[in-house]
């Protein structure tokens, strides 16, 4: 795939029909629906009230703002930390976020077993120890994990599979939440559900734990590819199209318009290199999660600093090459291709 | 003969090019939204190709609005130039800038990453020195003001140019984040703004000028107070463009609000001289009016700047 333009770059057209109101992300919608309306003389019959009242003292987040945070985090890096030492690591990296995690995917795949969220007090150390936004995981459907999350003041929820799901068949309710939440995907369909259900930020899958960045291409590969198709199918296409993949219409709708996700999406789930990094900004993801890759690696503040600087300076190979110099040894890996399905964490979730 | 006044019409307008810090955070939107915004003031939003370096992908190569929108509104002073948007990333695309946009995203990250790109030392010689029009959001409010506490624990480098201390995070963690209405008065037509505030900033305190532009760290700083290396003082005055009412009282250390000045609810929006500081994020709204705003006030200065 050739590395976007300027002018037709998913990220670049997150905002660019903001001049045309009713196509702008769902995200964004309902702000900027107030913000003309405050322009314009027609009464709003619809909801007058709630849009006048300072929403701070509404007990619920609004999407905008749990999107936003999303917005926010683009461009940048969020890191698996396991305590707080590796968390300032992070920090003085410059990473955009840390993920607090008992274990990283690494570790859960060799050691196997329930894996869970993390002790509350490991993830508040951390929270304690350092000024960027703090997630935390939860177990796929496991609505009390994300209840505890939330109590604790986590700023993101992930509803992830590299923990051991906990409901066979439902996600979690993300609406009723206010910490806003991220979830996998691998593809449009598992995207467009996810949102629906309330997540206001998306990840590609990958395969996490392995290093190896095959599935993480391979799922921003699939979203875009249905985007690609969606966009310019007819809207008899599209209905049947939100048949086959499962997912709202109306979503689907505005990823055709949009020709991108219509929240932030991070690429995650494999990679362990600055050119991964960049790899996957290439391709059109808005910033990169990176787990085990760091801190299982030789050198991790010096790897750590050097994903965020290709990630910032994707498009720029002569810096791209400085940064890849001397890096030490790379997390060993296990090769994606000559894994056995069952062992794959991306399945998990639907 | 030609008079001068309509020879100067007839040239090629000058261009003005927008620069918008693209190091992490949310610099797309800020993009979008300026090229919105001189859509609205019917100014050109030119493809001019840039000086041949790699990133020319990068810049926004729009075509122009409708040919006749701007011979149209050749009454519009603004008209005469014509606006080249670029993401900056590198020092030599900054030195191709009139003006400055650095965005929301994560302080501590846009610090960190300048500094390793080498952008740190000339952003504050573009703000505090050339005195180009430079506008913070959100974390680019804290990296312009001169002092900023709860910053990571082994601190945190500024750019500095506002005189004003800055409290990250001050109203709290994600779920503290909030929208809220605020009247605007600085904007012509004075209306309420919806704004967008996620783990927000707020000035807790304005900066006697001199002090700090001279170098000398305020005396009751606490620990975890940063302050930005001192570059020209300057006489400009930091004005209150904007506040949030009714969160004042919700503060815990009464020592430190806007409160005990003797004014009410805390300033989130400042600008001194050629510095211009938000705590919320207009950049979310889709609204362009303060991007409108600023895009006049940048065709002041380069103005001003031509007649010197």
């Amino acid at each position: 795939m050739a590395p976007p333009t300027a002018n037709d770059s998913p990220t670049t057209t997150l905002n660019n029909t903001a001049a045309t109101e009713p196509s702008r992300p769902l995200a964004f919608r309902s702000q900027s629906r107030r913000a003309v309306n405050d322009n314009s003389t027609e009464p709003t019959p619809s909801k007058p009230t709630t849009a006048a009242k300072m929403s701070a003292s509404e007990p619920q987040s609004s999407f905008a703002v749990k999107a936003g945070l999303a917005q926010m985090l683009k461009g940048g890096v969020i890191m698996d930390v396991i305590n707080v030492e590796q968390a300032r690591i992070a920090e003085e990296a410059g990473a955009c976020a840390v993920m607090a995690l008992e274990r990283v995917p690494a570790d859960i795949r060799v050691q196997g077993g329930v894996a869970r969220m993390s002790d509350p007090a490991m993830i508040q150390d951390i929270m304690r120890a350092v000024t960027i936004p703090v997630m935390a995981k939860a177990r796929i459907g496991h609505v009390v994990e994300c209840q505890i999350l939330q109590a604790i003041g986590v700023d993101y929820i992930d509803e992830s599979e590299v923990l051991t799901p906990a409901d066979p068949t439902n996600h979690v309710d993300k609406h009723t939440f206010n910490t806003p939440f991220v979830c996998g995907c691998r593809n449009l369909g598992e995207a467009l559900r996810r949102i629906s259900e309330g997540a206001a930020m998306i990840r590609t899958k990958g395969e996490a734990g392995t290093g190896d960045v095959v599935e993480a291409v391979r799922h921003m590969q699939t979203v875009n590819a249905e985007i690609a198709r969606a966009s310019s199918a007819s809207d008899a296409d599209l209905r049947a199209m939100a048949r086959e993949l499962e997912c709202d219409l109306s979503l689907l709708r505005e990823c055709a318009k949009l020709k991108r996700l219509p929240v932030v999406n991070f690429a995650a789930g494999g990679i362990a290199t600055p050119a991964d990094a960049a790899l996957m900004m290439q391709m059109g993801c808005d910033g990169v999660f990176v787990g085990s890759g760091i801190f299982k690696s030789g050198d991790a503040a010096k790897r750590a600093k050097a994903i965020v600087q290709a990630t910032t300076h994707y498009n720029d190979p002569k810096v791209l090459a400085e940064v890849s110099i001397g890096l030490g040894e790379a997390m060993v890996g296990i090769n994606c291709m000559h894994m056995g399905e069952a062992d794959k964490l991306s399945k998990r979730g639907w | 003969m030609v008079q001068p006044q309509q020879q100067a019409m007839t040239t090629t307008p000058a261009t003005i090019t927008i620069g918008v810090l693209a190091l992490q955070g949310a610099f797309v939107e800020h993009i979008s939204l300026l090229r919105q915004a001189a859509g609205d003031l019917h100014i050109q939003v030119s493809d001019r190709p840039s000086g041949g370096d790699h990133y020319a992908s990068h810049e926004e190569r729009i075509d122009s609005l409708s040919s006749s929108s701007s011979s149209a509104d050749v009454t519009c002073p603004d008209s005469d130039y014509t606006l080249t948007l670029i993401e900056v990333r590198t020092p030599a695309e900054l030195a191709r800038c009139d003006g400055l946009i650095i965005p929301g995203g994560e302080s501590t990250s846009i610090s960190l990453i300048a500094e390793r790109t080498g952008l740190l030392e000339p952003l504050r010689e573009f703000v505090k020195v050339q005195r180009r029009p430079t506008w913070g959001t959100c974390a680019g409010l804290i990296l312009l003001a001169e002092s900023a506490n709860k910053s990571k624990a082994s601190g945190q480098e500024l750019i500095g140019g506002l005189d004003v201390r800055v409290q990250r995070n001050y109203f709290g963690r994600q779920v503290e984040s909030f929208e809220a209405e605020l009247s605007l008065p600085f904007l012509e037509d004075g209306g309420l703004f919806r704004t967008v505030f996620i783990r927000a900033p707020v000035v807790e305190r304005v900066l006697p000028s001199a002090s700090t532009s001279m170098g000398e760290v305020p005396l009751a700083a606490p620990d975890d107070t940063v302050v930005a290396p001192a570059k020209q003082a300057t006489k400009a005055r930091v004005e209150i463009l904007g506040r949030l009412p009714g969160r004042a009282k919700a503060i815990k250390d009464r020592t430190t609000t806007a409160e005990d000045l003797g004014e009410e609810g805390d300033i989130v929006a400042v600008r001194q001289g050629n510095v211009f500081g938000t705590a919320f994020h207009p950049e979310l709204t889709g609204d362009g009016r303060i991007h409108g705003w600023w895009l006049r006030e940048v065709m002041k200065a380069v103005r001003e700047r031509g007649k010197a």
